[in-house]
């Protein structure tokens, strides 16, 4: 009986400790920091949306890549 | 005619006045603003956007005449455009016109798919975006066309270290309160088990593991959620004072202390639960202080962000972009239409219209001759117009306005809250008389266990859980009963100033008036054709009067042949004239019949417009501002209950007497500034009144940012808006009236919670320090408090209105 309680706290502090976890990460990357966008984040929830999320991602990576060779470009010049 | 709801903006309107196209008969527009940003996103492929808008509505885009050149100025550039280590260029912005979560998605996906952009990021809460590019792809002017292309608008403003400041405490307490409440979550989970087994019988192991657990979660609150309180307290200490931090550190530490013995060995029965809900419970109050004090940052910022950025100055003949604190006295202004005047000054023209709506509250143009007085914030509602500073930037009433509501804003003005204050001392006493508990114990018995147990239990039983529920358990319940009458009370903290309050001040155009004009009465019946020739004049101008006419020949159901002028044109400060089949139209007031050589012999107290066809007066129309139908029954209630009422407005004294006759108010105060209104709630205030300012503009937010308690209606002005504790959201004035019932009542109740708990303390904590109390019935007492508080609380909502 007692080991089954203890296995039982484990498993449960395991899973709200992981949970906490990804709260606490969460708040820190800015996901709550606009508490009237996140409460309709349902809306943003599309398979377009995650497609544009794609599509962003990789506009970002381009334009970071293409800053960067100017700044190479213009610091070797 | 029926009424249909416009396919961009879903405003609903009657369909005869609706813009249809042949190509797509199901779609109707209420403007040209409207169908040209629907065409722009569904070319774009942005259609899902009204399947996301849901059920919100939009303000119709409005066509701004404000240059965006200004945006790629060098000095634009040295103040707003900061830039990123990766070299890229970063703008803060104010995006306005933002209604619903659709207009943020729309607005960031418009701005995602344009060139050059890396990242667009736009909070809903506060309208801040943040928007970094590449220069050298696209420039700054271009971006702010796209966000206007699609009905809204974008102003930029600084991020000042305020906000920055703001923002990172914000983030910070939301984290440590939502670790605490996690904590005291699982705690209260695992409470139920251990209570239970204390009444049905618990093996020592179990209970010595579910203590083990609870002091985890207890651990992780007092020190990590906790800390903010140790830090008050230790610089409470430095500076030699005993603070609220001190009481629930020490109190919570001991308490921490105490159980960590229990869990190692010693007799007795641990509190941690006690100690997770000390922290959370005041942290949670901590969290709603620092979100008022974001939330007045992040007002200051929208308000800023209003402030022109150049003026454009002529010397000479040459015309010269200067930024605004260049501008010295005797410097000719050049002011465009749309645009603001950025200094005081005096007309150097002969005829121009300015709305001082920012000042006065009145919708009317005011009409300049030259040396009339221009003030700054103004709008240039006519043509290009010329005048001289006669005040530097810094001495200017838009200045002026904005240096006293960052001061105002940063101290307001705020009662004493009765529970605090009362909590403050009751801490002292129970800390003092736990201490004296202890000592005459451990004198008296000599046993140190005993007299630690003692002093526990009457800290336990005297933790001032109901006493800190009382107000704001009362004040939830109440709120949520305000917000389902429409009544939005932005911090808990206002009820109870509202239920003391002895005046309203009340203000006139949009608050006892409905702040539109509409027609009173007309001269002279038209027949089909002059009426189809006076909707064609009216529909072309966006003049209030105009749109007062207009709406008056659709509500009387007029069937309107819609036709098309020729040669339209605005007379500056006048009217409108245009012509049709070699006929010519005048419409306007009577300076305009009189240029054209009509005679009239009309007179009248109210605003008059008059329409002639080829020189023939044919009907004059009497326009005045309708006054709200529930304004009487507001103010007989303010009677009723003892709250004096002041009307104090911008309008000439005739027509604010005229208003406050109508209505019963004795006190009316006319041809009010913005300044003389927040002079006047000072001298309220000094003559110790508690004052309830209700309001609506841009004229009212220094008045409102004065009060102890400001009310706008839902639809003023965003700086009232965001100026005001409670909102009115439906409009109506029986709002202002529910306003008052419910924080009365509430009030009434937080009271009457004080009151039981202070009874239940003055029974139990002699019964504790007499040792009468074990600390186990201690903790389950200190809750019953707590439930009868809350229950006490339900009964608010039980009064009909």
């Amino acid at each position: 009986m007692n080991a089954v309680l203890k296995l039982e706290l484990i498993v449960g502090l395991f899973v709200s400790f992981t949970l906490l976890a990804i709260f606490i990460w969460s708040v820190r990357k800015g996901g709550f920091d606009d508490s009237k966008k996140m409460m309709d984040g349902m809306l943003f929830d599309s398979e377009e949306d995650l497609r544009d999320a794609v599509r962003r991602e990789n506009k970002q990576k381009a334009l970071k890549e293409k800053k960067r060779l100017e700044m190479e470009n213009s610091s070797k010049e | 005619m029926s009424i249909v709801k416009c396919t961009h903006c879903q405003l609903e309107f009657d369909e005869s006045v609706m813009i249809t196209e042949d190509k797509n008969p199901s779609v109707y527009f209420c403007c040209n603003g409207c169908q040209g940003v629907y065409h722009l996103l569904k070319d774009d492929g942005l259609e899902s956007f009204y399947e996301k808008m849901g059920n919100s509505t939009l303000a119709p885009p409005v066509e701004t005449d404000d240059s965006v050149e200004n945006f790629d100025l060098e000095s634009f550039r040295q103040r707003y455009i900061k830039t990123t280590p990766e070299g890229f260029s970063k703008v803060d912005l104010v995006i306005e016109g933002i209604h619903c979560a659709a207009c943020v998605w729309l607005n960031e996906k418009i701005l995602d798919d344009t060139d050059g952009v890396l990242e667009a990021s736009i909070n809903f809460t506060n309208n801040k975006a943040k928007i970094i590019w590449d220069e050298e792809t696209v420039p700054l002017s271009e971006i702010i066309n796209k966000i206007r292309s699609i009905g809204y608008n974008a102003y930029p403003y600084e991020q000042s270290k305020e906000d920055v400041k703001a923002t990172s405490a914000q983030k910070d307490y939301f984290l440590r309160m939502s670790v605490a409440v996690f904590g005291s979550m699982n705690v209260m989970m695992i409470g139920v088990a251990k209570y239970a087994g204390l009444f049905s019988g618990i093996k020592p192991e179990n209970l010595h593991l579910i203590h083990m657990v609870e002091s985890l979660f207890a651990t992780i609150v007092l020190f990590y959620s906790g800390w903010i309180f140790f830090r008050g307290a230790y610089y409470g200490i430095k500076n030699k004072i005993v603070n609220m931090d001190l009481l629930v550190s020490g109190g919570a530490l001991i308490t921490y202390i105490y159980s960590l013995t229990i869990l190692f060995g010693a007799n007795g029965h641990s509190y941690f639960d006690s100690v997770t809900m000390i922290i959370t419970f005041v942290l949670v109050g901590k969290y709603l202080e620092v979100l008022g004090k974001k939330s007045a940052v992040d007002t200051m910022d929208k308000i800023k962000s209003q402030v022109p950025l150049e003026a454009t100055i002529v010397n000479d003949g040459v015309k010269k972009i200067v930024a605004l604190d260049e501008i010295v006295v005797g410097d000719i202004i050049e002011v465009k239409n749309g645009e603001k005047a950025s200094v005081d000054g005096k007309s150097i023209v002969n005829l121009s219209t300015f709305d001082e709506s920012s000042l006065s509250g009145e919708s009317l143009p005011v009409e300049k001759r030259e040396g009339d007085l221009i003030f700054s914030g103004t709008i240039n509602s006519g043509i290009v117009m010329r005048y001289e500073a006669t005040k530097n930037y810094a001495n200017s009433t838009l200045s002026t306005m904005v240096n006293l509501l960052e001061d105002s804003l940063a101290s307001k003005p705020k009662i004493e809250e009765m529970t605090n204050e009362l909590s403050k001392y009751f801490s002292i006493t129970i800390i003092l008389l736990a201490i004296v508990t202890y000592f005459g114990w451990y004198f008296y018995s000599g046993d140190f266990e005993k007299a630690l147990i003692i002093m526990i239990s009457v800290v336990v039983i005297a933790c001032p859980c109901a006493l800190a529920l009382a107000t704001p358990i009362a004040s939830l319940i109440g709120i949520s009963w305000a917000t389902e009458r429409g009544l939005l009370f932005k911090e808990a903290k206002f009820i109870e100033t509202f239920a003391k309050a002895t005046t309203v001040v009340v203000d006139k155009t949009g608050t006892v008036t409905e702040g539109k004009l509409t027609v009173k009465s007309q001269s002279k019946e038209l027949d089909d054709y002059q009426l189809s020739l006076l909707y064609a004049l009216v529909d072309g101008s966006t003049h209030p009067v105009s749109k007062a006419i207009k709406k008056y020949l659709i509500d009387e159901d007029k069937a309107i042949e819609i036709i098309e002028l020729e040669d339209i044109e605005q007379v500056n400060a006048q009217g409108m004239r245009a012509t049709f089949n070699h006929s010519t139209i005048l419409g306007g007031n009577l300076k305009l019949l009189l240029e054209n050589g009509i005679e009239v012999n009309i007179k009248s107290d109210y605003t008059v417009y008059h329409f002639a066809i080829d020189g023939e007066l044919i009907s004059t129309f009497e326009l005045e501002d309708s006054i709200k139908k529930d304004s009487q029954e507001m103010i007989a209630y303010f009677e009723k209950i003892g709250v004096e009422t002041i009307m104090a407005t911008g309008d000439n004294q005739h027509v604010a007497q005229d208003v406050g006759k109508k209505v019963g108010i004795k006190k009316v105060y006319s041809e009010m500034s913005p300044l003389d209104k927040a002079e006047l709630m000072n001298s309220l205030k000094d003559e110790g009144k508690i004052v309830v300012m209700v309001g609506d503009g841009i004229n009212d937010a220094l008045a409102l940012s004065k009060a102890d308690v400001a009310i706008a209606m839902g639809s003023g002005a965003d700086v009232a808006l965001a100026m005001s504790d409670v909102v009115v959201l439906n409009d109506s004035l029986r709002g202002i009236k529910d306003s008052f019932v419910i924080s009365r009542r509430t009030y009434k109740f937080i009271k009457q919670n004080l009151f039981l708990s202070l009874v239940y303390n003055v029974i139990t904590i002699p019964l504790a320090m007499a040792g009468y109390v074990i600390p186990l019935v201690a903790a389950l007492s200190m809750s019953l408090s707590s439930l009868i508080v809350v229950g006490n609380s339900m009964r608010i909502k039980l009064k009909e209105i």
